[in-house]
């Protein structure tokens, strides 16, 4: 690969990462959600992996923490779903109920619900940039 | 809309139950992916009520496209995607032990290592295990000792 | 709420509770730090349990999950008091010992020194499951316990997980114990159902004697045997054996097996409620006192002796608790306090020979009292206790059992008399085994890390029998709650002939005689082990398990054996399955072609450009262009649903579909190149070979199944559902809960558990592509 590209392929990843939190915090007024967020902020990844190689994606991102990203996403997506339970609400209820005033930090409304969203963020980022992780490994390892 | 909707379903279904049937298994991981396909479109096609997007503020006229099945297809291509990855990743394990991606082949392979499995399995319910203690006893009666496969690495 | 200020229960619950992790995490940080903080803990649980029982812990109830009417109902009762000071004490000298015993033990299997960490967390964990079972007052948080016991207990069993037979003998444990425990709960869940509650304090004072009180009871009281390792779901605690010796010492005499007869004790006044279950409690108790003292006399492993020992202990205390009453309830409240000092203190006495000495069975050992004076005293202490002599706690166990006997008549009078006289004779084999005799193996020296708890519990055995009322009245409590009714324990030496002290002397004097006559039934004995070993009911267990296997093995050939035929027998039954559906749905024949304006032109344009790359991809010759035409049916799906007015879809497709096609192609490079050459040939050989017959065959079964898709999609498409619906409201609601975009509010909010199942799905996916991607050892 040329220099050109891996200057392009680095320079994406923060313009990617922003786009992918965007579409995660704006997914309750717009489109896209935690989904969509997840798999940008991947491929914003794996353009690493393509353009720049194994090892130094590796050295520069930390992408050993996968694995613990997609269980801290699925916990807080359990948290968030069970935790109302404690004091007898039906699981998966979200604050601040409805009629109640939400918390406005610029244009982020604070929601539970958009908690949760960020559980399946996590979630799919860690099993995305994990897999990706995972065959690059694999391709290096392969006697050729 | 219906019909021409129904048959790009019918067809992507029928593509993808030939794929199935290859015996090529990145052939039949491939049908698995059609036939999902097929299937989120047939989701996607239930609520078949084409109008804006189901986003705030919602148009004058009210026609907004069906927002359940836009879930519900959410979440079905979010899983055909999960299980696709992990087909492909067993087939590649399946080729790493195996040196083969054919069915055929693999058949073979399979069949070889049940045989030797129930094989296993026989000797194993021949020597179940003996605790140490009964092992002395009988020694000591001048038996033969009970084949022991498990307790042998007590001994240190 | 919880109630204001700090009491005995809600501490020593915290303590017990806290120690496990709090030892874990000082474990991680510093590995050194592991032991201090687990002593420093336990000591502290221990303190806890004290301040309880000297202070009384009131009822703690909290409301918890109140939607599923349960509660978190604790209470630090005499029963409580009595089992949790025996967990966090035991505990404690467990604890202090492991600390030398586990790095040995660790050295000597070559393991790393770190793993220490991963045994005191299991083993507080334990403590705290069993602090918390001993507390609560709640059938369904008794399970909850009841099973975190069962799960440490098998990490703990499974502690050299290097070793087969521990994996096996972990397996077992937990099987029994865990199948049993489902017993409990369907026991609980038909008292709940009857009484619609779950509190133990509501049950029994409103059960009646019926036969479904009966049935429940016996399911629980079946949990109950297994756990305590009662004949015939004896045999998985000598296998146990297999665990490091500070787990056999505590499972043995505080946590596992002391959990069951707990919980005999605890719903003891439901178990009153059934005669047919008390008496059954008599005959099991009575024929584990047989089985395990019988065998404990035959054992030559140390371990194993105790193992067997503890079954017929424990089937002394469950006879007790079987006769019941105010009597029964002491005795057995005395029994399990004298028995847990006394088993703990032998146990941790065996693991120091061996490791002084490397030998397991007595065939190996004897003559140890010169070398090891204090060992030799507080297992001498610990034996003579078991042996029931006077002057230890241990006589007053006996005295009271006799006690409780002597109303039942002769037949049970003699059995008893038989019970204490295997335990003498057993308790002199062990002891004696070891220490008198001629020296065989010179031991190493010890740490008195390694033998000052065994002192300890000696010197608290000798304490019993000079000064037992701290015990009686421990136990006094403790069966106050057992039996129902306060419950009066009155200990002291008479000097008379009393029926106790007759029995006593009895049993002496057989156990003397059986000591002295051993070559005479020696080799009978043996034998009958030998045989009840080899056709008794681990018999049936490894069958089984076999079985099961076995079972499992055939299923997994019938279904892996010919994907492909599979594949074509599933396929074509469904599609005549769903044709037949279709033919006979009432109005099942309503096909509209539905209409088509001008606006509509790009979805069909799109629509087509999918089914035309569909029909290439089956077509596609080599795997890159089919992956690449693969995407591109998806590419124009995501276009199609941009069109329908979806964008979070479309979006969410777009996404989905790049990283699948770059992940397609990923994992294809790592699959043999199709243009090798020599693949190739292959390749194009078989292909001919079987393209003949078969290309055929699949082109009209996909056409068939493509099909009966047309006639099923067309069907149902024909007919959408009415727009006014779950989804109008899903459409008004949206705004309610804060959100605008209504997809994403049904995903996070109305359908929130969906998508929680879903990312669990992926979430595991990714376990198992992460399995299978793996670096791991080619065979």
């Amino acid at each position: 690969m040329t220099i050109m590209s891996r200057h392009v392929a680095r320079l994406l990843l923060a313009p990617t990462w922003m786009v992918a939190l965007a579409v995660m915090i704006k997914g309750y007024a717009d489109t896209g959600d935690g989904f969509s967020a997840g798999i940008i902020a991947s491929l914003g990844v794996l353009l690493q992996y393509l353009v720049v190689g194994t090892r130094e994606t590796t050295q520069l991102l930390p992408v050993r923490y996968a694995r613990e990203a997609a269980q801290f996403g699925l916990l807080i997506a359990l948290l968030v779903t069970f935790i109302p339970v404690l004091w007898g609400d039906p699981i998966l209820t979200h604050y601040p109920r409805p009629g109640e005033s939400v918390t406005h930090l610029g244009t982020l409304e604070l929601l539970t619900a958009v908690l949760f969203d960020v559980g399946v963020f996590l979630l799919v980022l860690g099993v995305a940039t994990g897999v990706i992780d995972l065959i690059a490994r694999s391709r290096e390892r392969r006697p050729t | 809309m219906t019909l021409v909707l129904a048959f790009s379903i019918a067809v992507m279904f029928g593509a993808g139950a030939y794929l199935l049937l290859k015996h090529d298994l990145i052939r039949v991981v491939a049908g698995m992916v059609l036939i999902s396909n097929a299937a989120n479109l047939f989701i996607m096609s239930a609520g078949l009520s084409k109008g804006s997007a189901a986003i705030y503020p919602l148009p004058e006229d009210g026609s907004v496209s069906d927002p359940l099945v836009q879930a519900m297809t959410l979440t079905a291509i979010v899983i055909s995607f999960g299980v696709s990855a992990l087909l492909l990743s067993l087939v590649y394990r399946v080729y790493q032990t195996h040196r083969s991606v054919d069915i055929e082949q693999l058949a073979v392979a399979e069949e070889v290592e049940t045989r030797q499995r129930e094989e296993a399995v026989a000797e194993a319910e021949e020597e179940v295990p003996v605790a140490e203690e009964e092992e002395m006893a009988l020694a000591e009666r001048g038996a033969n000792p009970v084949p022991v496969s498990v307790s042998e690495s007590e001994d240190r | 709420m919880l109630t204001d200020h700090w009491n005995a229960t809600l501490v020593l619950l915290v303590t017990a509770l806290a120690a496990a992790p709090l030892t874990a995490l000082a474990g991680f940080w510093r590995r050194t730090l592991a032991t201090p903080v687990a002593i420093v803990t336990t000591a502290a649980a221990f303190a806890a349990a004290l301040w309880g029982w000297a202070e009384g812990g009131p009822t703690l109830d909290a409301p918890w999950a109140p939607a599923w009417n349960l509660r978190l109902t604790f209470e630090l009762d005499g029963l409580a008091a009595l089992y949790s000071l025996l967990a966090t004490g035991i505990g404690l000298a467990v604890v202090i010992y492991a600390s030398r015993y586990i790095p040995l033990h660790l050295a000597h299997s070559e393991r790393d020194q770190g793993d220490i960490v991963r045994f005191y967390g299991f083993l507080l964990l334990f403590m705290g499951a069993m602090v918390g079972l001993v507390m609560a007052q709640d059938l369904f948080l008794i399970f909850l316990f009841w099973d975190l016991t069962a799960i440490s207990s098998y990490f703990l069993i499974g502690y050299d997980s290097e070793r087969e037979d521990a994996r096996a003998s972990a397996l077992m444990a937990f099987l029994i114990t865990g199948i049993s425990a489902v017993c409990f709960l369907i026991g609980a869940l038909l008292l709940y159902s009857e009484y619609g509650t779950f509190a133990l304090p509501d049950l029994m004072a409103r059960t009646e004697s019926s036969r479904l009180v009966t049935t429940a009871v016996a399911l629980i009281s079946a949990a109950a045997l297994a756990k305590s390792a009662q004949a015939p779901l004896h045999f998985w605690l000598p296998r146990a054996m297999a665990a490091p010796t500070p787990v056999s010492a505590y499972l043995h005499s505080a946590a596992m097996v002391a959990a069951g007869v707990f919980l005999l004790g605890r719903v003891h006044p439901l178990l009153e409620k059934s005669d047919v279950v008390m008496n059954a409690l008599v005959v099991i108790g009575f024929a584990s006192m047989a089985t395990g003292g019988c065998l404990a006399l035959t054992r030559k492993v140390l371990k194993q002796l105790l193992a067997y020992s503890t079954i017929s202990q424990y089937g002394y205390v469950v006879v007790m608790l079987g006769i019941g009453g105010a009597d029964g309830a002491a005795a057995a409240s005395f029994y399990v306090i004298a028995h847990a000092l006394m088993k703990c203190a032998l146990f941790l006495t065996a693991g120091a020979v061996t490791e002084a000495t490397g030998q397991k069975a007595l065939t190996g050992l004897g003559g140890l009292w010169r070398r090891m004076p204090l060992l030799a005293v507080g297992s001498g202490a610990a034996a003579a206790g078991l042996a029931a002599l006077p002057l230890t706690a241990g006589f007053f166990k006996d005295e009271l059992f006799f006690k409780a006997a002597d109303h039942e008549g002769n037949p049970i009078r003699l059995l008893a008399v038989a019970g204490a006289a295997l335990t003498f004779a057993y308790s002199w084999r062990f002891w004696g085994g070891i220490f008198a005799g001629p020296l065989q193996t010179e031991p190493k020296p010890l740490s008195i890390r390694l033998t000052a708890p065994v002192a300890v519990l000696g010197a608290l055995v000798l304490l019993g029998g000079v000064w037992p009322h701290p015990f009686a009245r421990l136990a006094e409590d403790a069966a106050t709650v057992t039996a129902g009714t306060p419950v009066h324990i009155e200990v002291a030496y008479h000097l008379d002939s009393r029926v106790e002290n007759v029995m006593a002397i009895a049993a002496i004097a057989v156990g003397l005689v059986l000591i002295f006559s051993r070559p005479l039934w020696q080799p009978a004995l043996v034998a009958i082990s030998t045989t009840t070993v080899r056709f008794g009911p681990e018999r049936l267990y490894w069958a089984v398990l076999l079985g099961l296997n076995r079972l499992s093995d055939r299923m997994h050939r019938i279904e892996i054996h010919d994907l492909r035929g599979r594949v074509a027998t599933i396929l074509l039954p469904a599609g005549l399955l769903v044709g037949a559906g279709v033919a006979v749905t009432p109005g099942g024949g309503t096909f509209r072609i539905g209409s088509l304006s001008n606006g509509d032109l790009p979805e069909v344009l799109m629509l087509t450009v999918a089914a035309l790359a569909a029909i290439t991809a089956a077509l596609a010759r080599d795997h890159l262009s089919l992956a690449l035409v693969l995407s591109g049916v998806g590419f124009s799906l995501a276009v199609v649903y941009a069109l329908l007015g979806s964008p979070d879809v479309a979006l969410v497709a777009v996404l989905i579909e790049t990283i699948f096609a770059l992940l397609f192609v990923g994992m294809l490079a790592l699959l043999p190149r199709e243009g090798d050459e020599a693949i190739a040939v292959i390749t194009r050989d078989r292909e001919q070979r079987l393209q003949a017959d078969n290309r055929g065959r699949d082109a009209v079964l996909s056409a068939i199944a493509g099909g009966l898709a047309f006639i099923v999609a067309w069907g149902i498409l024909s007919k959408p559902a009415p727009l006014e619906s779950v989804i109008t409201s899903h459409i008004r609601l949206a705004p309610v809960a804060h959100g605008k975009d209504i997809v994403t509010v049904i995903l996070a909010d109305f359908r929130g558990l969906d998508t929680m199942g879903e990312i669990t799905v992926i979430g595991i996916a990714f376990l198992g592509i992460a399995t299978y991607l793996r670096r791991w050892r080619t065979r």
